[in-house]
């Protein structure tokens, strides 16, 4: 029995990332300078904010439940050789990480380098996935994911 | 460069400047409960430090600074990291600093001219 949560889980991993071969050399042309976008997404009866910053070799992300506060800081990048992507709390968090496993799968369906703060209350899946996925589009929208990222699961 | 639109709950400025021939860019932001500021030469956020005051009964304020991601043998990053806290509590006591230097050069006038930019286009 499929609930919702793997629902979302299941059109998550089937956003997929269009071959951005055309699209590097107006990367590269773009590298010097910061750039910061902001948005927000209202879902249901939950607000949540989201800031990108993109540095020319990584990005910062923070992601808002309701308000401004901080949360937790995860950094997270694939590891040689074999490209595994590696997360680590840098800041915050308790033993649940409830950020760690978005940062992880950022990683993976980008192949950027993230940094990652974000303060979503633990025990909340859906809504993690569903923050995932926005962040995720917004990513491929502005044109910040790399030409062949890792495979997610 | 300025602030985001005013709908937006976190104010950010954004702005670049040269040190000693490196191009510096500079991004501030304010959170609730955090200020996070990233100064980058290497275009990516380098070290990350963390420095907050104290709540002490003792009339000198004291003040954590901590490395929690990169370079733990950097003493001008702490003392930086401590500079701007100091800046920071004196007019919001309660907002702790996540500093990140992502620097090719950690040379003290390099830091320095860093903190009175920062100082300068400060969001507190």
């Amino acid at each position: 029995m499929e609930t919702e949560y793997d629902q979302v889980l299941h059109s998550v991993a089937h956003v997929k990332i269009a071959d951005q071969t055309g699209d590097s050399a107006d990367v590269k042309q773009d590298e010097d300078g910061v750039k910061v976008s902001c948005f927000t997404e209202v879902l249901d009866d939950v607000t949540l904010h989201f800031q990108i910053i993109r540095l020319a070799k990584q990005i910062y992300v923070w992601i808002g439940y309701n308000s401004a506060k901080f949360g937790n800081l995860y950094a997270a990048a694939s590891t040689r050789p074999s490209n595994t992507v590696s997360v680590a709390t840098v800041l915050g968090g308790t033993s649940d990480n409830t950020g760690s496993g978005i940062a992880h799968r950022l990683v993976m369906k980008t192949g950027l380098n993230i940094i990652m703060a974000c303060n979503i209350p633990k025990n909340n899946p859906l809504l993690e996935a569903k923050a995932e996925k926005m962040l995720i589009r917004k990513l491929i929208d502005l044109g910040y994911t790399m030409p062949t990222p890792l495979r997610a699961t | 460069m300025e602030s985001v639109d005013s709908n937006f709950p976190v104010r950010h400025r954004k702005f670049s400047l040269e040190i000693k021939g490196n191009k510096t860019e500079i991004v501030i932001c304010s959170y609730e409960d955090h200020i996070l500021v990233i100064a980058t030469q290497i275009g990516a956020m380098g070290t990350i430090l963390h420095a907050r005051k104290e709540e002490g009964m003792s009339v000198e304020p004291t003040f954590s600074v901590s490395v929690i991601f990169g370079k733990r043998d950097e003493p001008m990053q702490i003392a930086t990291a401590r500079r701007l806290i100091d800046h920071i509590s004196s007019f919001v006591p309660s907002k702790p600093l996540v500093l990140s230097l992502g620097l090719k050069d950690h040379s003290s006038e390099t830091l320095k001219e860093i903190v009175a930019a920062v100082i300068e286009n400060r969001l507190w």
